[in-house]
């Protein structure tokens, strides 16, 4: 733990900023934006990495939903619809095994970047859900109902946050695993029995619907129409915001008790050549699976039949 | 010979009761019995003026009765009186043919009766009724019916034209009493149509084609008048059945006498048969021109089908009648074909049981608008088209099949496939399997088989013919046409109720969450907005 008053921002830019930590001190360990003029303080919430992985997944996302949701539903309007303009159902596999390698690689990068975070860094694991954020449901659900006075204060992530990032988790793995099935029927059927196909199949599509209503609802509504939340975009949020979401972690920041990375430089040298290494290793791997089957995608050649074979004539009398 | 007595009482009702009775046939007799005397004609010829009595007594004429006398024939008898007064005639054929004149008083007129001749009366060498029946030893029409071949061969002697005397020779030692020229050469006026009929009923023989191939020459009547074309058409329209120039129309190469011939070989002929049968199948010959088989034509491959190698030519019968008529029809052609066929489910059933439900060849390839089955719009329509029987609840039923094939397929990777690619893009390939694939395409078996392609010992075999690596668990990949069930693709069942209660589920806890902050935020709106007014009044 540093003994600089860091601004509430768990990675390793605050190292860089350490030697603003006296100006930062005086604003109270709440970080002002620049402009001498704002009125509104607006607190520092995700760095470039994360606004990297959102955007990621976001187009990932969004493309597999695009070009997935009319192959599980083929014989609607919309459906064929869709397919026809993508350039037909072949080129809209395509698309979708594209956008999966996307969200693939961009899961990979997740874990890497998770394990920087939690080992080199040593940041606290705010992702993790506890006890605390059954509290907080039932406690934000007790006010909206009236049967409380005040909204609960909630951390860094909330819970509403922490569901949806565990559904991702929960969703991607099943995607990522039943995808593969179904992108390799041969290589998997070689160790597991055949119905896991069909099954697979109902799986991704299933995960697949609850993945873009979840979206459409929980997250559509908790950062669009709730308020419109530009935080993972901008990497900052208001303090509006910040207290009616974060109250807890707000008032970690103003009482300077939020609990501070601890980054290392020998364990940055040792985990950076290894997670290189892992990571592109991961990617090998998945280029060598996804390429491997050959036979489930190209054609087999024709045989050909002989069509002109007459009958043995017989003898006319 | 001085004393022309001749009255001569004849049969004729058409002669006239003549004041004048003629002189007696003794007063003729007197002068040209028994004489050597000849008159010599203007050409030179010799008319010979004796007569030989016993061969008219003879004659079908003598001791006819009334009595039939010189100038019944000699005629006008006026001329004939003596001292004789008649022109002397120009040659021995005018003085024949003007004696043959006089038979039409008694007998029918040569323009009536003239076997074989009436159909070229304007030629001048046709014979008169002298030059066949004889004058003085005029012969009675039984004893020319005893050899009626030889009365013709008093002038037929030879036959210029080779094809009449192909004709001829080929059956002239046939002949006999009931058939013998004049069953062809009578007195009927011959039309176009019985003169083909006249020779090649007959004609046993074959013609040799430059190619060295055959052709029959004969015509069977009794094929052609039972065929569509005769009987059909005489029932049907009431009309008239088709004639041999109705479809022989080239008469360049039809007419009499047959030039000739600059035909290659046999197909060739048959091909050149295809654009008469359009003269009235139009609709059917446009369609074949198109099919398949036209097209293969229009490329050069002349084994292609044509309309007669199906239909056959003179015995063309309804192609259909009886319904196995239809595969066997097309194994003449695509004979390993149909012995696949004929072993399938398909084809025993239509062999074995005469089951008028099983597809018959032209049920999935048509019939003239035959497609090339090896196109992609056939291949991707081709689930419907097996659709069109195996998703008919009626018909299955009677047999037990269910009906579900078509939709789970239609579900599955390949069908979805499929189906799309059909509705999309249908001159694409894909590589994706539509049901011949799996079940086969002319040799499908029953499921329950042994050496069906699709049961559970074989499907492996059939899978690989797409996926050569795929392993013993991949046919399990696909559902066998089975809805998600406990019996069966049980954890594809299972999933689907785990996502069927999973997504109502995640969705009521969601909608909880966001229905009570939606409750709140306007309960707080609108109580703000109550505070603030109720700040205003105080």
């Amino acid at each position: 733990m540093t003994s600089s008053s860091d601004a509430g921002r768990p990675d390793v830019q605050n190292a860089k900023r350490q030697a603003d930590a006296a100006k930062r001190a005086a604003k109270k360990g709440i970080e002002e934006e620049a402009e001498p003029h704002a009125t509104r303080k607006r607190y520092h919430r995700f760095d470039r990495i994360q606004r990297l992985e959102h955007a990621a997944l976001l187009i990932s996302f969004t493309v597999l939903s695009v070009t997935g949701l009319p192959q599980k539903y083929p014989d609607s309007w919309w459906g064929k619809g869709m397919l026809a303009a993508m350039g037909g159902i072949e080129m809209t596999r395509v698309i979708h095994h594209s956008a999966a390698v996307l969200l693939i690689a961009a899961s990979i990068f997740h874990l890497l970047a998770l394990g920087y975070r939690l080992w080199v860094q040593r940041a606290p694991a705010t992702m993790m859900p506890g006890w605390r954020d059954v509290q907080d449901a039932i406690a934000t659900l007790s006010y909206d109902f009236g049967k409380r006075k005040l909204p609960p204060l909630m951390g860094h992530y909330n819970f509403g946050e922490k569901i949806e990032y565990w559904a991702v988790i929960w969703g991607t793995v099943i995607m990522v695993l039943t995808g593969f099935v179904l992108w390799n029927p041969i290589l998997v059927t070689k160790y597991l029995p055949g119905q896991f196909v069909p099954a697979s199949k109902a799986a991704h599509g299933g995960e697949a619907l609850l993945a873009v209503l979840s979206i459409i609802t929980w997250h559509f509504y908790n950062v669009h129409l709730k308020h419109f939340n530009r935080s993972i975009f901008t990497g900052r949020i208001s303090g509006e915001l910040m207290e009616e979401e974060h109250g807890r972690e707000l008032e970690e920041i103003e009482d300077n008790t939020r609990k501070q990375p601890n980054p290392s430089t020998r364990r940055r040298t040792i985990y950076v050549p290894i997670a290189t290494v892992v990571g592109l290793l991961m990617l090998a791997t998945v280029y060598f699976f996804l390429t491997y089957e050959d036979t489930a995608i190209t054609t087999v050649p024709r045989q050909d039949v002989e069509i002109y074979v007459p009958a043995e004539a017989t003898e006319t009398p | 010979m001085g004393i022309c007595l001749g009255l001569l009482l004849t049969v004729s009702a058409h002669r006239p009761a003549t004041a004048q009775q003629p002189p007696p046939d003794s007063a003729c007799r007197l002068c040209h019995t028994d004489t050597d005397e000849t008159l010599a004609l203007p050409d030179g010829e010799e008319l010979s003026l004796g007569i030989d009595p016993t061969i008219i007594d003879a004659s079908v004429h003598g001791g006819h009765s009334p009595e039939i006398g010189c100038t019944d024939c000699h005629r006008p008898h006026e001329e004939y009186l003596y001292p004789h007064t008649a022109a002397q005639p120009e040659s021995r054929t005018a003085f024949l043919a003007k004696v043959a004149e006089s038979c039409s008083s008694c007998h029918l007129p040569a323009d009536q009766h003239n076997p074989g001749h009436l159909g070229v009366l304007d030629n001048s060498n046709i014979p008169n009724c002298v030059d066949c029946h004889g004058g003085h030893d005029a012969t009675s029409a039984a004893s020319m019916a005893a050899d009626p071949v030889g009365t013709c061969l008093n002038c037929h002697q030879e036959f210029g034209d080779p094809q009449s005397v192909q004709v001829h020779e080929e059956f002239a030692h046939t002949l006999d009493k009931d058939k013998n020229c004049t069953t062809c050469h009578n007195d009927q006026a011959i039309s176009p149509n019985q003169k083909c009929e006249s020779c090649h009923t007959l004609l046993q023989s074959e013609k040799t084609l430059a190619s060295g191939e055959t052709l029959s020459l004969h015509l069977d009547l009794a094929e052609l008048a039972e065929s569509v074309h005769g009987l059909h058409l005489i029932n049907t329209d009431g009309g008239a059945p088709l004639k041999c120039a109705d479809c022989h129309v080239d008469m360049e190469r039809y007419g009499f006498p047959h030039p000739e011939s600059n035909v290659m070989d046999l197909r060739e002929l048959q091909l050149g048969m295809q654009n008469i049968c359009g003269d009235c199948h139009e609709d059917i010959y446009r369609q074949q021109l198109t099919s398949v088989h036209g097209k293969a034509q229009a490329y050069g491959t002349m084994v292609a089908a044509s309309c007669v190698d199906c239909h056959g030519s003179h015995d063309v019968e309804n192609p259909s009648v009886p319904r196995e008529k239809i595969s066997q029809t097309c194994g003449n052609c695509h004979s390993t074909i149909n012995d696949q066929y004929e072993h399938s489910v398909h084809g025993a059933a239509l062999l074995g049981e005469q089951n008028p439900d099983v597809p018959v060849c032209t049920d999935c390839h048509g019939v003239h608008d035959i497609g090339d089955p090896r196109t992609a719009e056939f291949r991707l329509s081709s689930p419907e088209m097996c659709g069109k029987c195996h998703a008919d609840k009626e018909l299955m039923e009677k047999y037990d099949i269910s009906t579900n094939v078509f939709d789970s397929y239609v579900s599955d990777f390949h069908g979805t496939t499929v189906a799309l690619f059909e509705e999309q893009s249908p001159h694409e390939e894909t590589n994706k399997a539509v049901c011949y694939d799996c079940h086969g395409v002319h040799d499908i078996l029953p499921a329950t088989d042994e050496n069906s392609h699709i049961i559970r010992a074989n499907l492996l075999v059939t899978c690989r013919q797409c996926h050569p690596d795929a392993g013993d668990n991949f046919p399990d990949a696909w559902m066998s046409h089975f809805e998600p069930s406990l019996e069966h693709n049980t954890l594809v069942f299972f999933v689907d109720w785990f996502y069927r209660l999973l997504i109502p589920g995640v969705m009521a806890g969601f909608s909880l969450f966001i229905g009570a902050d939606i409750y709140r935020t306007v309960r707080n709106r609108y109580s703000r907005k109550k505070g603030e007014k109720t700040d205003d009044i105080e």
